[in-house]
């Protein structure tokens, strides 16, 4: 489990594609994962993955041809999928009728080449967009006009740019955020500030430097992008890792939840002005580091993981190591957070703040820690369970509330379950070999798979498809924050201008994660354009 | 050469870091974020990250810089008072990378603004974080020294008057 390979899909015409989708909505499959963009020579074909929450995947596909790219949008069914079509949109061309946010064609940089055809069809050449992209001096992509169309809700209301680079974003992105007041009325994001085109770039490389470069989409949880992806190759090519090596996966994997939830609990003290909070929780934070580096010799980019086992095994020393210094970490920890949660400026400051309910996570297709925060038991590692999740068994935390009080308790209880994982994986780890003989740099058989996983983020999806070659015809990643951000703008709405940074963080947003693609959300007919002259003649009128 | 005593004076301690994430995984950066924080403690020696780049005395930037980081890059690096330093941050600012080759990667800082300290390593540790601050001293009294200079004009200038 956790990866599977894609046995059979439900085909489905553009004309019935509608139907199609809404009958696996109805039977339960009401989760989209993501919605998959193959270039097959002469058509475009869509895998739609839609899930249902014990863990069973169907795959819909559909198939549009280059000349006519037009295929029905359903994000009247699922609201939460239109930020996969106007990925798609972007990176393929093809147009959903009638989803609102097709009209502008803004994937990508903004300036990009209208006579380029999109970027990951087969006939594009990467090294020519680059090229191209970085010759053209546009005013579209300098960001000193204000991105267009953005516009007032009522006379009252005001724009107010946030970022991209803002101090209390430690990541670039752009918010415009339409105010009334102090209160916002409604929040565009704009991403893309750190799209690279990985996706484009694992095509060209085989499957070993896929690893790496695939690992280095994210640097917080790197480890989990290299194991989902490694989980659906293995897939395709028949290989059960052996036993150890999964149990060494796993506790890494876990090492880096404490890692990454320990960093966002930090960086929640520093944007609420708590900073004594922030170098406490990163002080202890390095306990982490220092075993990861230890068992992976590496302190950010693991790179322990391979096709068919790992590339280091742990000497029993080592494992001791883990166990007396994770002992020393719960300590300290456990004693700040008691302190952090016995303060009532902290619990003031924190509750209802960003409030959500259960339905417009559940609409949205929200996934990860603030998924559960509300009361869901959405972890893949339960309802899907890989690795050694399934022999060593653990509790899926929830809360009962979405608020970002409730979101720092939920990650905190995720910790310590991790951290009592971590302590059973390194007193029952199995012997046996775990490095396999000679890294793998074969090809792979033709075929198609998916795999996912739970990263600290929430829900992380690998499609590869290969087709006997040294390198994969295509790989897709979908990451947990994309799936979030639409709650991220959701939430804004009714915050306070104080408030933006500590409800953006709720999410725990990871740009570099999800700007493989870019994002940009726009206003709907009804509302006007507002220019930057505009704007200046509306602050010669306005008298207080 | 008084003036430029007492620049190199003020440049000696206290840097202050403005962090510019150039389309980077975040390696880098929560790297640099554990270097000012309690174990490593950069501000000891007075190092610290700042809001704004006018209050900076050097750039940090990391990750391979795309279209639509580099003319923000540009942006800011203008707004630095003189002397400023680049510090590329990371394999990737260095010169792209595992990313070169991406299409839309500028493949290093370099290609976009001067730079004047590499750090590579994917991502560099803390430590080596802390060496680079030991360098950007050095570098930014030399600066500090032929700015001096331009202003006031040389010595063989004032013979031509």
């Amino acid at each position: 489990m956790g990866a599977r390979k894609i046995e059979e899909t439900i085909n489905a015409g553009i004309e019935d594609l509608r139907d199609t989708v809404r009958s696996y909505f109805d039977k339960g499959y009401n989760h989209i994962v993501t919605i998959t963009g193959i270039d097959v020579g002469e058509n475009i074909r869509l895998l739609y993955h839609m899930a249902n929450m014990d863990g069973d995947l169907v795959h819909i596909a559909t198939e549009t041809s280059k000349k006519s790219l037009k295929v029905p949008t359903i994000i009247d069914i699922i609201p939460g999928a239109y930020i996969y079509e106007m990925e798609v949109h972007d990176l393929f061309g093809v147009n959903f009728t009638v989803n609102p946010w097709m009209k502008f064609k803004l994937l990508l940089p903004d300036c990009y080449p209208s006579d380029m055809p999109p970027p990951l069809w087969k006939e594009v050449d990467a090294k020519k967009v680059q090229q191209s992209l970085f010759s053209i001096e546009s005013p579209a992509c300098a960001l000193k006009e204000p991105f267009s169309g953005v516009s007032r809700l009522s006379p009252e209301s005001m724009v107010v740019p946030f970022g991209p680079y803002h101090p209390a974003l430690k990541e670039p992105e752009h918010f415009r955020l339409i105010v009334e007041g102090e209160r916002i009325v409604k929040a565009i994001p704009r991403i893309g500030f750190v799209h690279r085109g990985v996706e484009k770039a694992a095509e060209s490389r085989s499957y070993l430097r896929d690893i790496f470069l695939l690992e280095r989409i994210c640097g917080i949880c790197s480890f989990i992008h290299s194991w989902t992806f490694v989980q659906a190759v293995e897939k395709l090519l028949n290989l059960k890792p052996p036993r150890r090596a999964e149990w060494i996966r796993t506790m890494v994997s876990e090492l880096e939840r404490i890692h990454s939830h320990s960093l966002w609990l930090g960086l929640v003290g520093y944007w609420m002005g708590f900073d004594t909070m922030f170098m406490w929780i990163w002080g202890v934070r390095e306990t982490i580091m220092d075993l990861l580096e230890l068992l992976c010799g590496n302190r950010v980019h693991k790179s322990i993981v391979t096709i068919g086992g790992v590339r280091r095994d742990v000497t029993k020393e080592k494992l001791n190591t883990v166990i007396k210094q994770m002992k020393k970490f719960m300590k300290e920890f456990k004693q700040i957070m008691d302190e952090v949660l016995s303060y009532d400026e902290f619990i003031e400051r924190t509750s209802n703040i960003g409030v959500f309910s259960a339905e417009t996570a559940r609409k949205l297709c929200t996934v990860g820690p603030i998924r559960r925060t509300i009361g869901d038991p959405y972890d893949i590692r339960k309802i899907e369970p890989y690795g050694a999740y399934e022999e060593i068994g653990f509790q899926v935390v929830t809360e009962n509330k979405g608020d970002v009080y409730h979101a720092i308790r939920q990650r905190m209880r995720e910790i310590y379950e991790s951290a009592r994982m971590i302590e059973v994986l390194a007193k029952e780890m199995p012997g046996g070999e775990a490095v396999p003989k000679r890294l793998f740099m074969g090809v792979v058989p033709e075929g198609e798979a998916v795999a996912r996983g739970e990263a600290p983020r929430g829900e992380l999806f690998y499609y590869v498809k290969s087709n006997n070659k040294h390198n994969p015809y295509r790989v897709k990643v979908r990451t947990p924050t994309l799936a979030n951000i639409t709650l991220a703008s959701e939430n804004l709405k009714g915050a306070t201008l104080s408030d933006v940074p500590l409800v953006i963080t709720a999410i725990d947003p990871c740009f570099s994660c999800m700007d493989r693609v870019a994002v940009y959300r726009k206003n709907t007919g009804e509302m006007f354009m507002l220019t930057e002259d505009d704007f200046r003649k509306l602050r010669r009128k306005w008298k207080p | 050469m008084r003036r430029t005593g007492k620049i190199n004076r003020f440049m000696k301690r206290s840097l202050w870091l403005f962090h510019f994430n150039a389309s980077g995984c975040n390696g880098c950066d929560i790297e640099l974020a554990a270097a000012i924080t309690s174990r490593y403690d950069t501000e000891r020696f007075g190092a610290l990250l700042v809001p704004s780049p006018r209050h900076a005395d050097a750039l940090v930037v990391t990750g391979a810089v795309n279209r639509l980081t580099r003319d923000a890059l540009k942006f800011i690096y203008d707004q630095i008072p003189e002397p400023k330093v680049v510090i590329a941050l990371g394999t990737c600012a260095c010169k792209g990378g595992v990313f070169a080759g991406c299409y839309n990667v500028a493949e290093g800082v370099d290609k976009v603004i001067p730079v004047d300290i590499y750090i590579p390593g994917c991502p560099p540790k803390p430590d080596a974080i802390i060496e680079a601050l030991a360098k950007i001293a050095g570098v930014k009294s030399k600066k500090a020294r032929k700015m001096e200079v331009k202003e006031s004009g040389s010595k063989e200038d004032r013979g031509d008057d």
